[in-house]
């Protein structure tokens, strides 16, 4: 029988495929390659998205974002001995224009994921029907989850620029 | 009830029939509202005290801010708190409304709550124990003898401040204000 | 008829937690629904790279309050798994049967909130007492009642107090013994009965496609339980079995949670039978302060009360995480498969609905 690994390696170009961890299989992909190998897995039985998330490597000027599917299985199920329970997939764009296409087609439950990292980000994702604010009501000039956020001093530009009343008091005196 | 208590009942009963009876608005703030369930059910039973959750802040008197609170949350907060008849109280839990607590660097959540709005007392502990918030009301009620739980009454009368504070943290705010602001400011100018 | 806007919460006698959802309701029929969370947004994921490995477990607990236990496992679990820390064996167990308490009280918790939310007030005051001696025996062994702060990487804190299991034994049984009165107050209740059946149905393919886990989907049918499937601690030295039920609605998932939680206890029996009576419970790990982790990253999964748990952690070989992001079941539930089951049904049912699927705002928010 032919692993997974091997499978992926014959029909997708460009693969890094890390599989030294027992359980996990991680992909290093290019980012044209994402859509056609979550399809690809899903036939392959691994029908649940369970995680869509992203790392902002400030140093090399990219956002990696990491898509992880696993297998919907029922109880003592065993799904190929050889078989990996979690693919991990991560894929690099760029930091200036922050853009990709949305997954919604092939999961539909990355919805909400794609939309909190538009917010927290800054990555506009093609064909999401509606990257609205989701958790935040102000407006931050950088997104808050980049590096470059810096909290403290955001803490203390607006939350500790509001004087007490005693001070307002005092002021209008 | 006590046989002392009967002189305080004639000289001031409003006062002593709205600190036996606090009514809590049902409003999970924080997460500290995980201990109050524990509170008003058998094993504390918080209406030996006289507190009741009510559905509608129209007819609370109590607002328990459980725990830290964050800017979407502090606009509800404050269209609540309006919302409430007089006399009302406000007591927040642990050391996040006071100064952010272990979220002081955080962008999301606000650092001292009794800029935006009068908070009457704190209780400390994360969370604070049953017994704390049962402590907390007993004290509330001695600051309500004294006439010191006035946070109501600096409202009304600082309500200019309180909201250029709420306007400072979100620019235009979609409701009128309760008071008449402009007056006031007059005034005091 | 005419279509009208309805805010539901966050401030409304039928929301529970700090939540609120936008209704598009046409007479009492809700067309629309749309999940607006944010309200208990602390920015956890960004705090947590500010703090070192240590510092981070009193943050990680508070990003679910119901249930603060499985989010240490999973945070611990992580560090482990990027530091390469085994866990000794008796303290795989303390894990265990620590984790499986918490299940239950955090099950209780959830009883408490359906039974209160259809005014079965009697059930409720039950649920509340029974999850309150839990908390006393949390408090015994960690010193808090709900923020515990316990587990650790490479085990837990310390071990059992003398005497500690027996006494769990004996406060289960306690517990245990008004199984049947819930059963006839509560689960087997008519008024119960016809109050959440065929409410809010998630049918298997539905729950497939939008990601369900946990009861939600072992409401429909599919036994999906990472204790079996990749399972953690001690799980894989004990039989237990996972309970399904097939109808998919509020009441199967309601069912599913009542079995779970006393297929919990007897996992609890049988842990403590099955623990070695000595050894150590946690590893020795470097001194906090100076502790720095290779760089890597990680994911790792555990079954929380609510469903699959799972952490994506970013080192970059300093002495804070570089990144974390945590994947709650409530996150699913509470924006994907609630919006779903929303439509169709009642403005009367929208807690019912809510609570069935036990969306904790906190864990959606973090």
């Amino acid at each position: 029988m032919v692993s997974l690994k091997e499978k992926l390696l014959s029909d997708f170009e460009g693969l890094k495929i890390d599989d030294r961890e027992a359980d996990r299989l991680f992909i290093d992909t290019q980012k044209e390659a994402v859509l056609s190998l979550l399809s690809y897995l899903k036939k392959a039985g691994y029908n649940h998205l369970a995680m869509v998330s992203c790392t902002d490597w400030i140093d090399e000027g990219k956002f990696e974002l990491v898509y992880i599917v696993n297998a919907y299985l029922s109880g003592d199920q065993v799904f190929g001995k050889k078989e990996k329970k979690c693919i991990v997939i991560r894929t690099k764009i760029s930091r200036q224009s922050a853009r990709f296409m949305t997954v919604m087609e092939i999961f539909e439950n990355a919805e909400p994921y794609e939309r909190e990292m538009h917010e927290m980000f800054g990555i506009d994702f093609e064909g999401h029907p509606r990257l609205t604010p989701l958790m935040l009501e102000r407006d931050y000039k950088i997104p808050p989850f980049r590096k470059d956020f810096d909290t403290l001093n955001y803490v203390n530009n607006t939350f500790g620029k509001i004087p007490s009343i005693e001070q307002r008091k005092e002021g209008l005196k | 009830m006590d046989r002392n208590q009967i002189s305080k009942w004639l000289k001031n009963p409003g006062k002593m029939a709205h600190k036996y009876s606090f009514h809590v608005v049902y409003f999970c703030t924080g997460c500290g509202i995980i201990e109050i369930p524990p509170s008003i059910t058998t094993r504390w039973d918080a209406e030996r005290f006289g507190i009741i959750p009510v559905a509608t802040p129209r007819q609370a008197n109590l607002f328990l801010i459980t725990g830290y609170v964050s800017t979407k949350t502090l606009k509800a907060i404050i269209r609540t708190y309006e919302q409430m008849p007089e006399p009302k109280y406000t007591v927040a839990f642990g050391s996040c409304p006071i100064n952010g607590g272990m979220y002081y660097d955080s962008y999301n959540t606000i650092t001292s709550l009794d800029k935006y709005i009068p908070v009457d007392g704190y209780i400390a502990g994360c969370m604070p124990r049953p017994e704390a918030v049962f402590i907390g009301v007993t004290h509330l009620w001695k600051l309500i003898d004294m006439d010191k739980a006035d946070g109501y009454k600096r409202y009304r009368e600082d309500y200019v401040h309180y909201r250029a504070n709420q306007e400072q943290l979100y620019g235009q705010m979609d409701w009128p204000p309760l008071f008449p602001v402009e007056k006031k400011e007059q005034a005091n100018l | 008829m005419r279509e009208l806007e309805l805010y539901y919460g966050p401030q409304h006698l039928g929301m529970v937690g700090n939540f609120s959802i936008t209704l598009q309701v046409e007479g009492d029929r809700i067309v629309k629904a749309s999940a607006n969370p944010g309200y208990l947004h602390r920015g956890f994921e960004k705090l947590m790279e500010q703090r070192t490995w240590m510092q981070n477990f009193p943050l990680v607990c508070r990003i679910n309050v119901v249930e603060p236990d499985h989010m240490e496992l999973i945070y611990a679990m992580g560090v482990e798994k990027l530091a390469g820390i085994e866990v000794p064996e008796r303290g795989k167990y303390v894990r265990s049967i620590y984790c499986e308490m918490a299940r239950v009280a955090s099950h209780l918790f959830g009883a408490w909130a359906y039974a209160n939310m259809l005014g079965f007030d009697t059930v409720a005051h039950w649920a509340m007492y029974h999850r309150d001696l839990l908390l006393d025996m949390f408090e015994e062994l960690t010193g808090a009642r709900v923020y515990h702060i316990y587990l650790r990487p490479g085990g837990v804190r310390r071990d059992f107090p003398d005497g500690f299991t027996d006494r769990l034994v004996e406060t289960l049984h306690k517990i245990g013994g008004k199984v049947p009165d819930y059963n006839a107050t509560f689960f087997e209740n008519s008024l119960f009965r016809k109050r959440a059946e065929c409410v809010g149905i998630v049918n298997r393919e539905e729950a497939l496609r939008m990601g369900a886990v946990g009861h939600t989907l072992k409401a429909t049918g599919m036994a999906y339980d990472i204790r079996k499937i990749e399972p953690y601690d001690a799980y894989d030295q004990i039989d237990f079995d996972i309970h399904t039920r097939e109808k998919g609605d509020a009441y199967s998932r309601l069912l599913a949670i009542r079995d779970e939680m006393i297929e919990s206890v007897h996992m609890i029996f049988k842990l403590i039978d099955k623990m070695p009576a000595q050894g150590e419970v946690c590893t020795k790990t470097p001194n906090p302060f100076k502790w720095t982790i290779p760089a890597g990253d990680a994911y790792v999964r555990c079954e929380s009360s609510r469903g699959e748990l799972g952490l994506y952690m970013v080192s970059d070989g300093g002495s804070k995480p570089y990144r974390v992001h945590f994947n709650t079941p409530s996150y699913n539930h509470g924006l994907t498969v609630l919006e779903k089951a929303l439509e169709g049904e009642s403005i009367s049912d929208v807690g019912n609905i809510m609570i069935s699927l036990y969306v904790v705002a906190p864990e959606i928010d973090r």
